[in-house]
């Protein structure tokens, strides 16, 4: 925006008007006139450019019935462009929801479009970065609209622009409008791919290892990563020079709340492999039905447990270092 | 886009294609080449048949460029010119069968769609008849249909939605299409040249040769159309000038070519005013009666008559009107004649129309001799006229064909002959008994329509009279007269005997057929005028009615942008309305809101339907059930039914509705 910012007033006042480039978009945003573009498509061209050699030709053998249906075709073409702006023009759009994802996979956000009166085909709503998806509004009919957008980067992700655009009824003309509105959705770090278990819970370390004595079995092998606990490395494999690896149980699991804190990891990993890691082990609490406290620095979670609760922490882990809370 | 540019295209699509393609390419059956035709509506045929080895075919690729090439050169052999307009038309009827038969993608449908479209153009070429018009409207059906159809990627689109709605859409451009109609500028003359088109077009030539004119005679087509201010003249004087012969090679007459302006007649009566509205002969000349005394202009202007010139046309020595350009395109003109009029001969007139070349000895001898036996040139001409009434000379359309000294061989052996023959004997008779004399072609006599406003003169009333100089003055015989009194008082149709091929409409019995075919002329003839004839001068004298004189090109782009503007905004206005009335369980909804509101109780904007029933229904607790109901159903139907469920619920909505009391007893029940 700070070439926005760096331009005269009515300068950027206008490319706002155009391009809709800032998230200004208060709900709902109802398309007219000063919002929707039309240009004719590849195939209108095609015909426009007929219709001119037909002229051309009409005037050169002045042939009167020539330019009647030269005029008749002209005619045609330019109320199609009326009924393309038509279908456009009128449609309410406010936003809804913006979801949240992992980085990597698809954020979903939510919009609403109302038709506002007349039925409406064939309206493609596209997101800036993600597939567009073709919307069918009956006469008078409210119907959301879910827009996939690539979660790229942890973060906060705006929806960003949504170009709407038709070209029905003659696919002659493409009609377009922008909105803009101020949805943004969180993107969570992508989890680990094979964390360490979860560390041992309040039941404190004794006991777990007594469980792990007791009714663990050797399930396998897995390449060492680096933090994962000295007693579950396999140094038999170490001794005979075939590498790293670290052994995982069944059963492993353990019980009892447990505490993320920054601070226990390992001094050596980087920040973004702290929150994948964070990611990971928030997921293995959900699934294994443990609560978690969540410790980062600058954000402390208490320990709990749930839906609400997991959000949170991975709103946390998406946000962070900037630890605002997530409206 | 790029895509959906190459997705297959289906079956609709190409049904719709094929549909478009055979509209465009039918009204061309009869100019065509009949192999042409076949062959290329054949083509678009086929692909229509389910024929799987064609379409999976791997010779697609080079079928194309195979085709084309073999179908050029095909049709260079058969004009012996490929680079005009009528091979062009021609290979392009070819080429959309051709394309169309290894079309696979809806991009090539473009471009099926644009080459279609402009050949149904190439038809205007041939026939601007209202025929003609009726035969481009299923194009326009077709295009619309198209175009809808190669919009929609849905394998199994409804073809109706597909004729109704471009249907719609043409229809509401038809008020736009008329002012651009009447208001774009029309050209005077061709923006490239058109030259190589000119041929065959009926009409006479310059040329006379016997045989020409009975050959025109065959042709019932409309020549021009004649209105007159005041009554027609009488059959006898119905002598429309058109080119005048004075070179005569022994076998063919053909004209003098220098185009010296001449002087008007010396008018001796009433002068006689009417409008002709000419169909197009692709020559110079325009047609007036017997002598014009004014040059042709436009009917509304007021004549000029400054001079010998104006900006249609001039007149020629030999008092031959010519227009300034071409008549390529149908021509109206305002004209003043008199019919008893003199044109004074000149020194030159009279050198020129004395020339004879060595052969027909006989005629030369017959003529000095009767010459020499009569006191004056006045009774010298009495005399031939007289032989031509009594030697049995037979007026006929199939005279025998004549080679060496054919005046001979006419005058004194065969005898049968058409107007032709005997202007082109008598001027020859005339020469060589030293009477300057030259031919005059036209049209000789003319029809009026059914309700008696216009003159109709046709292809079949060509004629052929002689002018000899007598006393100083040009003075009009006509041979054919004296062998055929009739041909001049009625008509073709009875002068000739029995069994003569005479054209249809030409022939003298007034049957049903033919007054349907006057009543269709009728038609044609405002259809010509209003529409086909609409050109230049036409569209200033329009705008002049209309109070616009020399429309400046700017004012013009002014006015059709506004014309444009005002279209757009009703065509926007429009559709809002007719918005409004699909939308029946809104006009519902509002109605009870009314209701509700005249009854004390206002819905508030934000408050959606089950709120404010809710609120409704709280206020009136014994009508809570039916407030509810209607409540409950609005909202479903608002917010996403099923499309079947939509009918249903609608009804139900009614019903509810109908339950509801009205606002006064709602009023008094609180």
């Amino acid at each position: 925006m700070s070439t926005i910012t760096a331009s005269p007033h009515w300068i950027a006042m206008w490319r706002q008007r155009l391009w809709r480039l800032a998230p200004a978009d208060r709900d709902p945003v109802i398309l007219r006139h000063s919002r929707i573009y039309i240009l004719p498509t590849r195939r209108g061209l095609a015909l426009i450019t007929t219709i001119v050699i037909m002229l051309l030709t009409s005037m050169n053998y002045a042939l009167s019935l020539g330019f009647a249906l030269t005029f008749l075709c002209a005619g045609m073409v330019a109320a199609a462009l009326l009924a393309t702006f038509r279908n456009l023009a009128g449609i309410a759009v406010s936003p809804l929801v913006a979801g949240e994802a992992f980085a990597g996979g698809q954020l979903e956000f939510t919009l609403s479009l109302a038709s506002g009166g007349d039925a409406r085909e064939g309206i493609e709503v596209a997101p800036r970065d993600g597939p567009a998806i073709e919307v069918e509004l009956p006469s008078g009919a409210t119907r959301p609209v879910r827009l996939y957008v690539h979660a790229r980067r942890r973060g906060r992700l705006p929806l960003g622009r949504v170009t709407l655009s038709s070209s029905v009824p003659l696919g002659l003309w493409r009609a377009w409008a922008y909105v803009h509105f101020p949805l943004t959705g969180s993107v969570y770090p992508v989890p680990e791919a094979s964390p360490p278990p979860l560390p041992p819970g309040h039941q404190g370390s004794e006991a777990r290892r007594a469980a792990l004595a007791a009714d663990a079995e050797l399930a396998g092998l897995r390449e060492y990563q680096r933090g994962d606990a000295q007693n579950r490395i396999a140094w038999k494999a170490v001794a005979r020079g075939a590498g790293w690896y670290t052994k995982l149980f069944e059963g492993s699991g353990g019980s009892g709340a447990v505490d993320l804190d920054w601070a226990e990891l390992p001094p050596g990993m980087d920040e973004e492999q702290r929150l994948a890691r964070f990611a990971a082990w928030i997921l293995a609490a959900e699934r294994e039905t443990r609560a978690f406290s969540l410790r980062l620095p600058g954000v402390h979670l208490a320990q709990s447990q749930g839906a609400g609760h997991r959000r949170a922490a991975l709103i946390a882990l998406a946000l962070y270092p900037n630890a605002e809370a997530h409206g | 886009m790029a895509k959906a540019a190459h997705a297959p295209l289906t079956p609709v699509q190409t049904a719709w294609l094929a549909a478009l393609l055979l509209c465009a390419q039918f009204p061309l059956w009869s100019s065509a080449f009949v192999w042409v035709s076949m062959i290329g509506t054949a083509l678009v045929i086929v692909r229509l048949l389910p024929l799987r080895t064609l379409r999976k075919s791997r010779l697609n690729g080079l079928l194309l460029p195979a085709l084309a090439l073999i179908a050029a050169v095909a049709i260079r052999v058969q004009f012996g010119y490929f680079l005009a307009r009528d091979p062009c038309v021609q290979f392009l009827y070819l080429l959309v069968g051709i394309k169309f038969l290894e079309a696979r993608t809806t991009r090539e449908g473009t471009l099926l769609v644009c080459l279609g479209l402009f050949l149904a153009v190439t038809q205007f070429f041939y026939s601007q008849s209202l025929i003609a018009a009726f035969m481009a409207l299923p194009v326009v059906v077709a295009l619309g249909g198209a175009l809808a159809s190669l919009a929609t990627t849905a394998p199994r689109a409804d073809w109706r939605a597909q004729l109704a709605r471009p249907a719609r859409l043409t229809l509401q451009g038809i008020p736009l299409a008329i002012v651009l109609f009447v208001l774009f500028p029309r050209l005077a003359g061709p923006l490239w040249g058109t030259a190589t088109d000119t041929a065959a077009r009926t009409g006479l030539s310059e040329r006379m040769a016997p045989g020409s004119i009975s050959e025109l005679s065959l042709s019932d087509a409309v020549a021009f159309r004649v209105a007159f201010l005041g009554p027609p003249p009488s059959p006898r004087d119905r002598y429309w000038r058109g080119p005048v012969l004075a070179r005569f090679d022994g076998r063919e007459w053909s004209a003098l070519s220098r185009l010296k302006a001449g002087a008007f007649a010396r008018r001796e009566g009433p002068p006689t005013d009417y409008t002709v509205t000419m169909e197009p002969h692709g020559k110079l000349w325009l047609f007036a009666l017997e002598h014009p005394v004014g040059l042709p202009h436009s009917p509304s202007e007021d004549a000029v008559m400054s001079g010998p010139m104006s900006d249609m046309a001039f007149l020629t020595y030999d008092q031959q009107l010519l227009s300034r350009n071409i008549v390529m395109q149908s021509v109206r003109y305002a004209q003043r004649s008199a019919l008893r009029a003199s044109v004074p001969a000149s020194e030159s007139d009279i050198a020129d129309n004395l020339r004879l070349p060595p052969n027909n000895p006989r005629s030369a001898i017959f003529a000095r001799d009767l010459r020499a036996r009569v006191a004056s040139d006045r009774a010298y001409i009495d005399a031939v006229l007289g032989w031509f009434r009594s030697d049995p000379f037979v007026y006929t359309l199939t005279p025998p064909l004549l080679d060496r000294d054919p005046v001979d061989a006419f005058l004194f052996e065969t005898q049968r002959g058409f107007c032709e023959h005997y202007a082109g004997a008598f001027v020859v008779l005339l020469r060589a008994a030293g009477i300057p004399a030259r031919v005059v072609t036209g049209y000789q006599g003319g029809e009026m329509s059914l309700d008696g406003d216009y003159m109709i003169v046709r292809q079949s009333d060509a004629h052929a009279w002689a002018e000899a100089v007598l006393d100083g003055k040009w003075q009009r015989f006509d041979p054919t007269a004296a062998v055929a009194p009739s041909r001049v008082e009625r008509g073709l149709g009875a002068a000739l005997p029995a069994g003569e091929p005479v054209p249809y409409l030409a022939r003298m019995e007034m049957t049903w057929l033919k007054s349907i075919r006057l009543h269709w002329d009728a038609i044609s003839y405002q259809w010509q005028r209003g529409v086909v004839g609409f050109n230049v001068q036409r569209q200033r004298d329009l705008l002049r009615e209309f109070g616009f004189d020399n429309l400046h090109p700017v004012d013009l782009a002014i006015a059709i942008a506004g014309v444009a503007l005002t279209w757009s905004l009703a065509v926007l206005g429009f559709s809002r309305l007719h918005a409004a009335q699909i939308d029946p369980e809104l006009a519902l909804w509002r109605h009870v809101c009314r209701r509700l509101a005249r009854a004390g109780l206002v819905r508030r904007p934000d408050e959606g339907p089950l709120d404010f029933c809710e609120r409704a229904a709280a206020r009136w607790p014994q009508w809570s059930v039916p407030i509810r109901r209607v409540g409950s159903l609005y909202a479903h139907l608002r917010y996403g039914p099923e499309r079947e469920q939509r009918a249903a619920l609608l009804s139900q909505l009614r019903v509810s509705v109908g339950a509801l009391p009205g606002a006064r007893r709602l009023r008094a029940g609180v």
